[in-house]
């Protein structure tokens, strides 16, 4: 049936709408708030709800605008119901609500962890469980077996810090400003994933991650190195401690990936973003020969199409959101 | 002219219809986390009761505060959401308006009260007058303290009206001149009435206008070690 959705995502720091049909991108769009929070180092979250607040009228007429597409087209209207930041939320959601109410259509309240694991199918639409996939992001690092949409099983995550908030925590301490995530990313390209051998942590658990020991042990070899004026260029040490946060993210998957079986794997969340990590998980599937999907950059960070994506597939099913529904900022993928 | 009214500015939310100013229903409740489970199913519910659909409405009002920065937004984001897919026009009301109209007297000075956390309330104070109230200026935002000494400066029989009870005992203690009453909190129909004028005679201001009342900046806690962007490797 393909039907015809409009989207919203505002659980963090973009204010993002889209209109997709089935899994098609018709429009996405998005306002980022990066600038606004760069000056406090981190999202601020009274800052990130006002600024949607601000944002999102503008941008559905943009996204349906450049979709080409009538409100009256519209077969349902799918929104962020979690997890994420209450006011961020609450924005998009009752928005997204208010509109569904007003054209009596159905309306879609969609995780928000769920939107990333159905992402790739904005570009596959042939993406079909068994699946394994990997998401990680500022907030979130899990490794998730999926037999059938709707069902997933949450094989393993983090048990500290996530993958971007390590990141994003070491760019801090190094003096690279916030977001660190992508200027690790630019600097690892120039160096040598080789010089520092940081530790790769939780190695005897298949599928857990932990990465606060990293940060600790990145930390104390910069000070150690500093005093001792061996302190390796910036590019190495980017590279290094990008690698060991690639290394772990890419072994837990495919762990994941030899114990399912599964033929296909797939990735979300800002971290998927990174070079090293794509080349590494391209590597590690052309050898073991299963099928890797892995969003463009822009469908892997924080985006409404994904939500579109899981709407449609929710509106298909008929598991529609009461009028009583609000958004659940703790909300848990799956079992 | 078919009318709605949002009201989500304080721990209490309510909606209304109204024929203009006529009233045709209403529902309240009182749940500080509940204002984005209550808008709209509150809103279906009256429709229904009413028979009326959403596509009949003609105009929204809304408060846009000032109040709780949380209510504030899902009432506004439900009234843009609403007026921006129908093509109607949005009618804002303050919540110091609201609960100053509801008073219940007609012959004192009137200070409306809302909490807006964090130690601090806005007020305006206001004259009766037939069919209403007028404001004497811009809302203010101040600490208790400064609210007593503006009570202990009216040389008027005053009645403060609001959410006074979230105010520490000493602002109201031995004022003589000063009772305190209701409404606690603004009402959707009382949104309704104010917006009613404004709405029948089409003076509406432009959509992105229409902007929440917060009064202040954001709180931001700025952790300046999070900020150095001078590093290890800096000369
Ligand atoms: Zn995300």
């Amino acid at each position: 049936m393909n039907p015809l959705i409009l989207a919203y995502e505002t659980s963090c720091d973009e204010t993002a709408v889209a209109v997709v049909r089935g899994s098609e991108i018709m429009s996405n769009v998005l306002a980022s708030q990066v600038e606004l929070h760069a000056r406090f180092g981190g999202v601020v979250p009274e800052i990130a709800a006002r600024a949607h607040v601000e944002s999102i009228r503008s941008l559905t007429h943009r996204a349906l605008t450049e979709a080409g597409v009538h409100p009256d087209q519209l077969d349902g209207v799918a929104a962020t119901q979690g997890p994420g930041l209450v006011g961020a939320l609450l924005v998009g959601f009752s928005f997204a609500k208010a509109i569904a109410w007003a054209r009596e259509l159905p309306f879609v309240g969609v995780d928000h962890m769920e939107g990333h694991l159905m992402a790739p199918r904005l570009q596959h639409a042939d993406f079909e469980p068994p699946a394994v996939v990997v998401l990680a992001s500022g907030g979130h690092s899990q490794i998730v077996h999926v037999p059938r949409w709707g069902d997933y099983q949450v094989l393993g995550q983090t048990i500290d810090d996530a993958a971007g908030e390590a990141f994003d925590k070491l760019a801090r301490f190094m003096g690279l400003g916030y977001p660190g995530g992508p200027e690790i990313d630019r600097l690892a390209a120039s160096g040598d994933p080789e010089a520092v051998k940081f530790p790769r942590a939780l190695a005897d658990r298949r599928y857990d991650f932990s990465f606060s020991g990293l940060k600790t042990s990145v930390v104390t070899f910069i000070e150690k190195a500093r005093q001792s004026g061996t302190l390796p260029p910036i590019e190495d040490v980017a590279a290094s401690l990008q690698e060991a946060i690639v290394d772990v993210l890419v072994a837990k998957t495919f762990n994941a990936v030899e114990d399912t079986g599964a033929t296909t794997v797939a990735g979300g969340g800002g971290v998927l973003a990174n070079r090293r990590l794509r080349e590494k998980m391209a590597a590690e599937a052309n050898r073991r020969g299963v099928r890797l999907l892995l969003p463009d950059p822009i469908l892997c960070t924080d985006n409404a199409a994904m939500i579109g994506v899981a709407g449609a597939f929710h509106l298909e099913r008929g598991d529609y959101s009461a009028w009583s529904e609000s958004v659940d900022p703790a909300m848990k993928l799956g079992r | 002219m078919k009318l709605v009214a949002i009201e989500t500015s304080t721990p209490a939310s309510s909606v209304a219809l109204g024929e203009g100013r006529t009233p045709v229903g209403s529902a309240s409740q009182v749940n500080r986390r509940g204002h984005a489970s209550f808008v709209v199913s509150a809103l279906d519910f009256l429709f229904d009761q009413a028979g009326w659909r959403p596509s009949d409405i003609d105009a929204v009002a809304v408060d846009v505060g000032p109040g709780l920065y949380t209510g504030i937004r899902v009432g506004l984001a439900t009234a843009q959401g609403l007026a921006a897919t129908l093509g109607v026009p949005l009618v804002p009301v303050t919540s110091l308006d609201a609960v100053a109209l509801e008073a219940t007297t007609r012959h004192r000075h009137i200070w409306s009260v809302v909490d807006v956390r964090r130690g601090e309330f806005a007020v305006a104070s206001y004259q009766p007058v037939p069919g209403g109230v007028v404001r004497d200026g811009a809302p203010q935002l101040v600490k208790p303290d400064h609210l007593r000494a503006l009570l202990e400066s009216d040389s008027q029989n005053a009645l403060v009206v609001g959410d006074w009870e979230a105010l520490p005992e000493t602002v109201l203690r031995g004022l003589h001149r000063i009772k305190s009453g209701r409404p606690r909190f603004p009402s959707a129909e009382a949104v309704l009435g104010l917006a009613a004028g404004p709405a029948e005679r089409g003076e509406f201001p432009a959509a992105e206008d229409v902007r929440p009342a917060y009064l202040r900046e954001a709180d931001v806690q700025i952790n300046w070690k999070q900020l150095r962007k001078e590093g290890p490797w800096s000369a």
